[in-house]
């Protein structure tokens, strides 16, 4: 009887689930074999492994850790987003350069929490289409004597593969707040000097760490 | 009986002295037309916080284990149940409400006096709400950025919902107001310790410490408001179409 119950509910879930899948099916791409979900989940259980590995040095780890991300995160596309309109006044070197060097920013502040890393894990929360043919994948970081903290990914395709283009955490998008910051200073002082400021910083972050 | 209040009336008279700086403000950005005022203040905050909440925050970090200050802070968290359960209710969020309560009995009784969280693990989750979210739920705009002495990042929207907030910490009518000078100052300091890395790397990461914060702060209630809804088009637009697609 209470089986009986039980099972009529589960039984038109799925069938909801199906319906959704439908159309979702009919109204949009569907994700491909590797959909960016499973890339998130994947690279979040990558880079856990890693950190947890204490046959590492804190070094290793943070070297295998930058090329799993280095290779899920979109960091011409995530630079041109943060530079939004200022992106052509660049020129092709400078717009290298940017990039490398924002790339390298990222990389020394947030590779710090190589060494502090605590048991944390992430759990893939949800998912859903965006526009621009983005898809957002919802993640939950769970960490032992701490809050959860709520962390989005934006992912956008390149040819087959899915890649992150913006992350933000607890409502706080990393393209909007240094876009905010860095037209301060372009209007202010001008590209070029911005980049300068990134190299100052990059030689003083990475002479800190060693 | 205006126990309570203590700090409602700082922020009040905090609230009033920036909307008098108001006519000395350059024009600036259109989100922070009291930019010039509100750097001042945020220096001074930085100062505060560098030389003296930092530093205790610190110095109670090293004393007191992880465990005991998440244990702090939930203990805190739990008394702040009637602002997040009346907000929710003035939102007509009854569910979330409902649930409050229920979440408030179980950590008070099981999660001894709400040291402990075990109301999580049975799916009644910790809801952040405050009356500066249910002003801006029912339409209220967030108003100029506003930054507060002590207080730190503000509009008027929300220095208000915070000094009605104020009102709801319940214990404060029941204990001598020094007890609840007190248990505030506790609970910053708690509080602080909690964020000292995620702090340290935002100034690290910023290239304007002050525009990082005021960008941080604007998403992040923009956010809350909406219960970390979806953007909107236009928000998606602006921010992630690229310039000229190839």
């Amino acid at each position: 009887m209470s089986r009986k119950r039980w099972q009529l509910p589960s039984r038109s879930l799925v069938a909801v689930a199906l319906a959704a899948c439908m159309w979702g099916g009919l109204t949009r791409p569907a994700p491909a074999a590797e959909g960016p979900t499973a890339v998130v989940q994947a690279t979040a259980d990558a880079v856990v492994a890693v950190l947890a590995d204490k046959n590492l040095s804190v070094e290793q780890r943070r070297h295998k850790v930058e090329d799993i991300v280095y290779a899920h995160f979109d960091f011409e596309t995530l630079s041109r987003l943060v530079l939004a309109r200022n992106w052509k006044d660049l020129s092709p070197e400078q717009q290298k350069t940017f990039v490398e060097e924002f790339k390298r920013h990222l990389s020394v502040t947030y590779g710090k929490n190589v060494e502090t890393y605590n048991n944390e894990k992430a759990v893939v929360t949800g998912d859903r289409a965006e526009a621009q043919n983005d898809w957002t994948v919802k993640t939950k970081v769970i960490r032992p004597n701490a809050d959860d903290i709520l962390m989005d990914y934006r992912l956008r395709k390149e040819g087959t593969d899915w890649r992150v283009i913006d992350v933000t955490i607890e409502g706080v998008s990393l393209v909007a707040n240094f876009r905010a910051q860095f037209q301060e200073i372009i209007s202010r002082d001008g590209v070029t000097k911005l980049i300068d400021l990134l190299r100052e910083k990059n030689a003083k972050g990475e002479s800190l760490k060693s | 009986m205006l126990a309570p209040a203590p700090y409602a009336w700082c922020l009040l008279i905090g609230v009033c002295c920036s909307l008098m700086g108001c006519g000395a403000a350059q024009p600036g950005n259109n989100r922070d037309p009291l930019e010039g005022m509100n750097r001042r203040v945020f220096w001074f905050n930085t100062k505060v916080d560098d030389y003296v909440l930092e530093p205790v925050a610190k110095g109670w970090d090293t004393i007191a284990p992880d465990r005991v200050q998440k244990s702090l802070s939930n203990f805190f968290q739990n008394l702040r149940f009637p602002i997040v359960a009346g907000n929710n209710l003035l939102q007509g969020k009854f569910r979330r409400s409902a649930s409050d309560v229920g979440r408030f009995m179980v950590n008070t009784t099981v999660g001894f006096l709400g040291f402990f969280d075990p109301a999580s693990v049975w799916g009644l989750e910790q809801h952040n709400e405050d009356f500066g979210q249910t002003l801006g739920y029912w339409g209220v705009p967030p108003g100029p950025y506003l930054v507060l002495p002590f207080v730190g990042p503000s509009d008027p929207r929300d220095a208000v919902g915070l000094a009605a907030d104020s009102f709801s910490i319940v214990y404060a009518y029941f204990i001598p107001f020094y007890y609840t000078f007190a248990a505030t100052g506790t609970d910053i300091i708690n509080n602080r310790a909690l964020v000292l890395r995620e702090v340290r790397q935002l100034k690290e990461a910023s290239f304007d410490y002050y525009v990082a914060v005021r960008n941080a702060y604007t998403q992040r209630r923009a956010a809350l408001v909406s219960d970390q809804n979806e953007k909107s088009k236009q928000e998606q637009e602006d921010l992630y179409q690229l310039e000229d697609a190839q």
